[in-house]
């Protein structure tokens, strides 16, 4: 089977884990993101008939206790930045970290993940904005971790950008 | 403050009246008692200020201690303290556990070594004693083992029992984490692999992350409970097992071959890879090698093939020691029987025991040795315990091997012996001869003793002349008691024949007698034939004894026509039965008296 690994990244409680916990395969307590700051799961999606094994390093949001091993990023072939619709500053924060991981590893596909999209009415990020963000080539998708709704798809979506590159 | 009220009066009635008297009164006073009350005073301000009394215990507190526990034993005063004590430490821990614990450190290590030690003695030593008793042949072996390089039987065990198992082999991809290949042991449940690589590699990262380690240093071996994961790492690629139990070291040196075989083989496609697992496929065959370099333990496959050898190589050994003592018994038992036929030895009874044979019986003292019979018959005299009682056998052999030992012939002379009867045969000297009639009647075993084919040498010279005179036929005309004529000459000869013969037995000791027997033919009466042969051989004993024989040598007889010489069918036949012939006999001299 082919396997792909992806970084799953974006701040404190931005929905990570709650997209992981519901969606994918995982053997592993959650206490490991608190301990070394990452925890690896798997999601096996398939594209034209074929399984793709995405090995999922979701990795722990910053805060001021811990700081990302940039390490955990090497040899990964896509990443999802993952925001909190509802907090603004998760955007801020993600785009900031997004440099980070261009200078560490390069340019690898990535999805803009615009999470809690069942709290749209509370939401901070305007279209404009989100507009705004697609014409500097982002790939943007709301998703709900709660309803389930685009889950499946940001991941067919990420599988198929991997194995286009 | 009674005591104080009371002494202060005085002073202040002193200060308000000074009259002569009452000043004499109070110096007086103060003479006496002032110094006794400057005493008072400070034994008061001793006890009462906290600080002087604190001060005073101080300096008798550790004598204190010292004397109170010399007179009660350490116990009382160890009761009394430990709840101070034990709070103390609770509290010193409570504020700062540093300095404690710096206090400690120097004790910790040694005291933990200690207890480490004891507990493997411990375990050693019942190892021990489980398996002194164990007679398996892997035991033995071991046993063989200890004794030959001089370890203690336990570290033998202990080394060979040390069982581990590489349940799982992970190949992985450095860089991304991802997993190139997974084998697992047969038997043994399984995690996601892509998941477990993932989270090793994660772990690797953390820790050179996290211990700012050098590029080259990575961490090679994780413990978890009884499994082990030893990690081997190179440029692209790093292999991880998964170990239940303790592994040898030397497992290391066998995961770097196997890891730089995958580095050198795959080197391209390690440097390419892109998720596509399928170039390293056949690397799982190197990896199930890891899987299979596990067992320390002899495989299953060969157990029966030792257990086997073991059997055939015991059933050969089996059949050896029955067929052997089978032989051994065919063997004994054909002794036996050779003993029992053996003169002078009497079997009574024989027990076999713990491989030694006990024979009880009777043995003459001049039967043959057992234990030469046994070494004739090819077994080992050591094997045997003989408890044989003397007697006389009566047995004919050993009767006349006696008679040889008493009697001592000498050469030409053969004893014999049959049923008690001892005979005698040959030729030996007279004093020989009569020692054997006077000495074998008293030997064991010996009823009569058969000397008549035992001759005199000494009277072998005599027999010429003996059987030339007995030889001698003197005849005689039909009825008549003279000599036929012609047979002066033959007379005179015999005359001196007999005369030289009595002569020289005499020297030897021997009487001689000499029969003469008148004959007759058989015509006529018989009563006149009697009387004329009994003439006949009057006549020829006078002349005899003319020609001087002493007549005690000489005795006649007349037989008549009963005793012919020969068959009267011829006319010579019939006139040499007219006739004297002559018998010699030798008595020794001796045994006549």
């Amino acid at each position: 089977m082919l396997q792909k690994k992806i970084c799953m990244l974006g701040s404190f409680s931005v929905g990570k884990t709650s997209l992981v916990r519901r969606f994918v395969e995982s053997i592993f307590f959650e206490v490991y993101h608190t301990s070394i700051g990452v925890k690896v799961d798997k999601k096996v999606v398939q594209l034209d008939n074929e399984d793709v094994a995405l090995v999922l390093w979701d990795i722990h949001g910053e805060d001021a206790y811990q700081k990302i091993h940039m390490s955990y990023l090497r040899g990964m072939s896509g990443y999802l930045l993952v925001i909190d619709g509802t907090r603004r500053q998760t955007l801020e924060d993600a785009l900031a970290l997004n440099q980070r991981v261009i200078q560490e590893v390069g340019k690898v596909p990535a999805i803009l993940v615009l999470n809690k999209s069942d709290l749209v009415d509370k939401w901070e990020i305007d279209s404009a904005r989100e507009s705004e963000l697609a014409a500097t080539g982002w790939t943007i998708l709301r998703t709900s971790a709660k309803t389930g709704a685009s889950v499946e798809q940001v991941f067919s979506q990420l599988a198929a950008a991997t194995l286009a590159e | 403050m009674a005591d104080q009220a009371h002494r202060r009066a005085p002073a202040n009635q002193t200060e308000e009246n000074p009259s002569a008297n009452n000043h004499a009164y109070e110096e007086l006073r103060h003479l006496i008692i002032a110094p006794e009350q400057e005493e008072l005073a400070d034994i008061q301000e001793r006890l009462d200020d906290r600080a002087r009394r604190t001060q005073d215990v101080s300096s008798v507190v550790a004598e204190a201690i010292s004397m109170r526990r010399d007179q009660h034993g350490e116990r009382a005063l160890a009761q009394a303290l430990a709840p101070t004590v034990q709070e103390t430490l609770r509290e010193s821990v409570r504020r700062d556990p540093h300095p404690l614990a710096d206090a400690l450190f120097p004790v910790m290590g040694p005291a933990i070594r200690k207890s480490i030690s004891e507990a493997l003695r411990g375990m050693l030593e019942s190892f021990n004693q489980a398996l002194e008793h164990s007679l398996s042949p892997r035991g033995i072996k071991w046993r063989i083992e200890a004794l030959r390089t001089g370890k203690p039987y336990a570290e033998i065990v202990l080394m060979h029992s040390l069982l581990f198992r590489v349940e799982q082999v992970f190949l992985i991809h450095r860089r991304t984490g991802l997993v190139l290949s997974h084998v697992v042991a047969r038997e043994v449940a399984s995690q996601d692999a892509s998941m477990v690589a993932g989270m090793l590699s994660a772990i690797q990262q953390f820790v050179r992350d996290s211990f700012d380690s050098k590029k080259e240093e990575s961490l090679d071996s994780l413990n978890v409970g009884e499994l082990e994961v030893w990690i081997e790492e190179g440029p692209d690629a790093v292999l991880a097992a998964v170990i239940r139990g303790h592994a040898p070291s030397d497992y290391r040196l066998t995961m770097k071959e196997a890891l730089e075989e995958i580095q050198q083989r795959y080197s391209s496609a390690l440097e390419n890879f892109k998720g596509d697992s399928a170039p390293f496929l056949s690397a799982e065959e190197l990896l199930t090698r890891l899987l299979a370099a596990q067992h320390r333990e002899p495989a299953a496959t060969k157990k029966p093939r030792a257990a086997l050898a073991t059997m055939a190589i015991l059933g050969v050994l089996l059949v050896a020691y029955f067929g052997y003592s089978i032989y051994l018994m065919y063997e004994w038992s054909r002794f036996l029987h050779a003993v029992r036929g053996q003169p002078g030895i009497v079997v009574l009874s024989y027990d076999h025991e713990g491989g030694r044979y006990h024979i009880q019986g009777f043995k003459d003292p001049l039967a043959s040795d057992p234990n030469t019979l046994l070494a004739q018959a090819g077994l080992d005299p050591k094997n045997a315990e003989f408890d044989l009682a003397p007697y006389y056998s009566l047995d004919d052999s050993i009767v006349a091997q006696r008679a040889r030992q008493l009697l001592h012939p000498p050469d030409g002379v053969t004893l014999s012996e049959n049923h008690g009867e001892l005979r005698v045969e040959g030729t030996a000297s007279p004093e020989w001869i009569s020692r054997v009639q006077e000495r074998a009647p008293y030997i064991a075993g010996v009823a009569s003793v058969d000397t008549s084919h035992l001759q005199d040498s000494h009277l072998l010279q005599l027999n010429a002349p003996k059987s030339a005179v007995e030889s001698m036929i003197l005849v005689f005309p039909i009825g008549r008691a003279e000599l036929e004529p012609g047979q002066e000459n033959t007379v005179v000869q015999t005359q001196k024949q007999i005369r030289d013969i009595v002569a020289q037995a005499n020297r030897l000791g021997e009487q001689t007698s000499v029969e003469l027997t008148g004959h007759s033919d058989s015509t006529g009466v018989e009563g006149a034939n009697m009387l004329l042969s009994q003439e006949r051989a009057d006549n020829i004993r006078g002349t005899l004894i003319r020609a001087g024989v002493q007549p005690a040598n000489l005795h006649t007889r007349g037989v008549g026509a009963t005793q012919p010489l020969r068959p009267e069918d011829t006319e010579e036949n019939r006139r040499l039965n007219r006739s004297v012939t002559f018998r010699i006999t030798f008595t020794p001299t001796s045994t006549g008296n």
